[in-house]
């Protein structure tokens, strides 16, 4: 292989990493936090493309994307908690409550693609590059949007951290995760923090939507498949911090980057699936993971 | 006397379907420290978890300084089993609201948050507070020197008595007008059960009112000024400290003298 396909390979899979590791994070926010799996994530993917989509296409609102991206925050903190409180939360005391949120979370996904189609129609749309040109030294290419694409990742990933390590919100929804019964005794307000960590998560997911409607055509159903990715990373590196999704992420962003080059497009989801089984007969709390989950 | 500062008028609760105990009757005056002391297993603890909101109350009344805290009637029948309740009736007590009101429960064995450091889990624990005046931080650490040095461990590195500690200094840091103990000394090394005791006793000198759960009597004796004996679910006896006998004393009229 000469250097600048792997080049190329890598890059493809670190970029890869970096949507898998936004998308991941939220999804694991929420599974160690209230303990569910939020099957409407893949619709929050979407949801956060065509609502930027609709703020900065120029044939929509054509506000500059930075702005868009903002806004669209908003707007998906304000869906996720609104849907915790329509979804999760009056099933929040019942013991079968883990797969009771199967179903209504993958309700809701349903009902969430269904109003996007209703809404923005089943033609395909892409949100305005984030920058055009590129870095080009000898044969290798990296792209203007894609390095910002990076940054931007970085920046949310460690802002999230840092929000949960130093902010006293942030150690709130750890104390909350971590035992619920103590942290009502000291008077915090649980459901609160619920509904901010479900706003959290989907604020993570729609700008993941936002970087993928940049790169690919988007379409109601473009979260399904970047869902099923998330599932396998979290699976597949567990939950023991807040750091091991991340990991995870990138490790099956370049997998997958090298299965498409070497086993083709159609096997590369089995190559995934295969590794994340192995790793999990070995080690069933996933490759970082311990056997409580806590934030 | 004044008002009381807790009174409870013919509560029960229990875990569903199981009632674990049933009108109970209890008052806290101001400034009075009560014990309760009663066999393992009898349901002191859920009493407590009660008291704190943590379990919905089935019937009776919780009254804190003057103010009602479970919504008024019985818990109501479940006429449709498989309806979901949950999703349209509120629970008739809030936790958060009760330790905002300064009633603080200290759990049995609490685990805290293992993946907190003392540091941050104390820094959270000013909550309940809300502009009442509780421990700072400086207090809570000249009562338990200990912490200062696990200032920034991990809880779940933590000894059973430092983890107690810190739920105590947690607690004390809410504000507390009334303080819940359950069982502090439970299981603790003969030298860290001295330090903690000394500790509560510090805090009783304060003037602060608690509630303590304690197997050990003379340890109920030098806290308290009532205690209450609770057995299979009811308060089957109330005595002052002065009329205390000793732990045998006390086994005997729980279970009559043949144990
Ligand atoms: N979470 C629970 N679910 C069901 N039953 C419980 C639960 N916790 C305790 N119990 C039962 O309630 C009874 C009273 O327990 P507890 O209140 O802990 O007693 P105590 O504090 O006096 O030792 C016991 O029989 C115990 O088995
Ligand atoms: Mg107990």
């Amino acid at each position: 292989m000469d250097p600048v396909t792997l080049f190329s390979i890598i890059k493809g899979g670190i970029v890869l990493g970096a949507l898998y590791a936004l998308m991941a994070t939220g999804l694991s926010l929420v599974w160690t936090t209230l303990g569910i799996f939020n099957f409407a994530h893949g619709a929050f993917i979407a949801l956060g493309a065509y609502v930027a989509w609709q703020f900065s296409a120029t044939d929509a609102f054509g506000w500059p994307l930075a702005l868009g991206i903002i806004a669209t925050s908003l707007v998906m903190f304000a869906i996720g908690a609104f849907l915790h409180l329509t979804l999760v939360k009056p099933f929040e005391r019942r013991s079968d409550v883990v797969l009771i949120t199967v179903i209504t979370t993958l309700a809701g996904s349903a009902i969430l693609e269904n109003v996007l189609l209703v809404i923005w129609g089943p033609r395909s749309k892409q949100i305005p590059k984030m920058a055009e040109g590129e870095l080009a030294v000898g044969g290798f290419h990296l792209a203007l949007s894609e390095i910002i694409l990076l940054v931007l990742v970085l920046a949310i990933l460690v802002g999230v951290g840092a929000f949960l390590r130093y902010s006293r919100p942030g150690r709130a929804m750890r104390a909350v995760s971590q035992n619920r019964e103590a942290a009502q005794l000291l008077g915090l307000n649980v459901p609160m923090y619920f509904a901010l960590v479900l706003g959290l998560s989907a604020v993570t997911a729609g700008l993941a939507g936002v970087f993928i409607g940049t790169i690919r055509f988007m379409n109601p159903a473009m979260g399904s498949e970047p869902l099923m990715k998330a599932l396998i990373v979290v699976i597949f590196g567990g939950v023991a911090r807040f750091s091991s999704p991340i990991y995870a992420a990138f490790i099956i962003g370049l997998l997958e980057a090298f299965s498409i080059y070497f086993v083709g497009l159609y096997w590369a989801p089995a190559v995934l699936f295969f590794t994340m089984i192995v790793v999990l007969l070995i080690k069933p709390e996933g490759l970082f993971g311990k056997y409580q989950r806590t934030l | 006397m004044s008002d009381p500062i807790l009174s409870v008028r013919g509560l029960s609760s229990g875990y569903d379907p199981i009632k674990i105990f049933r009108n109970v009757d209890l008052t806290v005056a101001k400034g009075e420290s009560i014990g309760i002391f009663g066999p393992n297993g009898h349901g002191k603890t859920t009493f407590l978890k009660t008291l704190s909101g943590l379990i919905d109350p089935w019937s009776g009344e919780i009254i804190f300084d003057g103010q009602r805290l479970n919504r008024p009637g019985e818990r109501g029948s479940r006429k449709w089993r498989n309806f979901n309740y949950d999703a349209v009736t509120r629970r008739r007590m809030d936790p958060k609201q009760v330790a905002r009101a300064g009633l603080i429960h200290v759990q049995q064995g609490n685990l805290l948050f293992p993946e907190l450091t003392v540091a941050e889990t104390l820094s959270i624990s000013t909550t309940a507070a809300r502009g009442r005046k509780g421990w700072s931080l400086a207090e809570v650490q000249s009562l338990f020197p200990r912490l200062v040095e696990r200032n920034d461990h991990k809880i779940r590195f933590l000894s059973g008595g430092e983890r107690q500690m810190v739920s105590v200094a947690a607690g004390l840091m809410s504000a507390p007008r009334l303080l819940i103990l359950d069982e502090p000394t439970l299981g603790l090394s003969p030298k860290i059960r001295a330090e903690l005791c000394a500790a509560i006793l510090t805090v009783k000198e304060t003037g602060l009112p608690i509630i303590l759960i304690d197997q050990d009597v003379a340890f109920l004796e030098q806290i308290i000024d009532t205690l209450y004996l609770f057995d299979h679910g009811r308060i089957s006896g109330r005595m002052s400290r002065e009329e205390m006998p000793d732990h045998d004393g006390l086994m005997a009229i729980l279970f009559g003298d043949q144990h």
